[in-house]
């Protein structure tokens, strides 16, 4: 008697639970409809406004921000602010900034600079924070007379897009002690790492994403982990 | 013959650098009378830049930037704005490189005209310097045979 | 505190020797580049240093920075080389 109820009760559990799974499948499936389709018409719409700003930044507006950012390194060196220095400054700015105003601005991104800058000064004292505690790890390591080094080459993908981001990702982690940078090859990241807990420490990911919020490629990356999710599921749809 | 590099990092931090690195040179002449420096170290720091680019980004970039023949006309400018200086100098009374003679054209005190002049000459000496630091570097490493010549080479190879 | 930056910059001079022996002796070429870029970093703290100790800050930042950037593209160069002789 108790059994059956026992196996009835089960049973109503194990049909509740597979309507739930099915209803949680269909929603999740709509949702990867809509976020694909917003998805595509999002990089649609950046592939437009890059276009667009690529062709009107291109001429003027980079030749003016370079210009400016010169003349700021140049009052930094130079420290004199009189008539004639400052003109020398304006003078070599200007053919500076001729010569090589493609080579500053080379991929511009959509962005606010502003905010792209007040992030990066956000994000260097986590860097140093970080560079102080590996640094005693490494020095644990070379000073302890065993000398517990377990050198290994891990890879990963990256989700960043610009090689604006890549760069600054591969030089925090080359100036980050134990961990090197050898190379980046097709969004593939090489990394030589000195033991078993730099290496985990690189593969939770958080630099990059820190990297990715800077450069506002977060919300692209959100976009791209619903995706992923949603491929588990699928395949967790087609076991069923 | 140098070819652009593949490194992604390398590329990048030579793209960003390059305008500062020669602002810097640029300040280094200008400044040569008030701190370290002067034409010849800033002209080896332009020669840098312009070869940190060649080894970056290969030839055909920097050929578009700076083509030879500019090269060898700033060098011969640079000749000409030292000597031109000099012999002003000499024409005016004094002696060669007499700075002070200058006041006469430029109308202010003698002491203001050979800081002045010795701007000028340094800024002819940082030309000079730059086109021949870069023009050798450019000639050991391309072992002096430019893609230019190969094709006409081949060219006429397969015409005769 | 001049005392402690001389005896900072003496120990930095001991630390170029140690480094030297990787540069002589070092197995390979590139441990060789890698040491005398380090050598370079270490030249310019001692610079920045020299420059505290005589009061003249200001011009030997502008001999460290070329140095810095000579350091740089000299490693680069090199490294470029080696690419090109294999």
């Amino acid at each position: 008697m108790e059994v059956t109820i026992f196996i009835h009760a089960a049973d109503d559990a194990f049909r509740i639970l597979e309507k739930a799974k099915a209803r949680a499948v269909g929603l999740l499936d709509t949702a990867t409809n809509l976020t694909s389709e917003t998805r595509w018409m999002r990089e649609k719409k950046i592939q437009a406004i890059l276009k667009g700003a690529q062709e009107t930044k291109s001429g003027f507006q980079n030749f003016v921000a370079t210009f400016v950012m010169l003349m700021v390194f140049w009052a930094l060196l130079s420290g004199k602010f009189d008539t004639f220095h400052l003109s020398l400054g304006v003078i070599c700015s200007l053919i500076v900034a001729y010569l090589s105003h493609d080579l500053l601005f080379a991929n511009v991104r959509v962005g606010d600079g502003r905010l792209i800058a007040q992030r990066f000064l956000r994000y260097i004292p986590w860097l140093m924070r970080e560079i102080v505690t590996a640094n005693f790890h490494v020095a644990y390591l070379a000073l302890s007379p065993k000398m517990p080094i377990d050198p290994q080459i891990i890879t990963f993908r990256t989700k960043l897009e610009s090689d604006i981001s890549w760069v600054t990702l591969a030089n925090s982690i080359t100036l980050t002690p134990g961990t090197i940078t050898i190379d980046i090859e097709d969004r593939e990241f090489m990394i030589h790492a000195l033991d078993r807990k730099v290496a985990d420490d690189l593969d939770t990911g958080e630099m990059e994403d820190r990297v990715a919020h800077i450069f506002m490629e977060a919300d692209h990356i959100y976009i791209q982990d619903v995706l992923d999710v949603s491929r588990i599921f699928a395949e967790l749809k087609r076991g069923m | 013959m140098i070819v652009s590099s593949d490194d992604i990092i390398i590329k990048t931090i030579a793209r960003i650098f390059v305008p500062f690195i020669q602002l810097y040179a640029l300040y280094v002449i200008m400044h040569g009378h008030y701190s370290p420096g002067g034409g010849f170290q800033g002209g080896v720091i332009l020669g840098a830049s312009m070869a940190l680019l060649l080894i970056t980004h290969g030839y055909d970039e920097v050929k578009r930037r700076l083509p030879e023949g500019v090269v060898m006309l700033l060098g011969s400018v640079g000749v000409l704005i030292y000597a031109g200086i000099g012999l002003t100098c000499l024409l005016l009374g004094g002696n060669y490189l007499d700075y002070s003679q200058l006041s006469v054209i430029l109308h202010v005190d003698p002491a203001h005209a050979r800081s002045l002049g010795i701007l000028g000459v340094e800024l002819g000496v940082g030309f000079t310097v730059m086109a021949v630091m870069y023009s050798i570097f450019f000639d050991i490493s391309t072992g002096g045979i430019l893609p230019e010549d190969q094709k006409q080479e081949e060219k006429l190879e397969s015409e005769g | 505190m001049n005392e402690f930056f001389i005896a900072a910059g003496l120990a930095l001079c001991l630390l170029v020797f140690l480094v030297l022996y990787r540069v002589i002796f070092g197995p390979g070429v590139f441990n060789r580049i890698a040491a005398s870029s380090a050598i370079g970093t270490k030249t310019l703290i001692i610079l920045l240093i020299l420059g505290y100790v005589y009061n003249r800050v200001d011009m030997f930042i502008d001999i460290s920075m070329v140095y810095a950037l000579l350091n740089f593209i000299g490693c680069i160069a090199a490294a470029k080389y080696l690419e090109m002789e294999r």
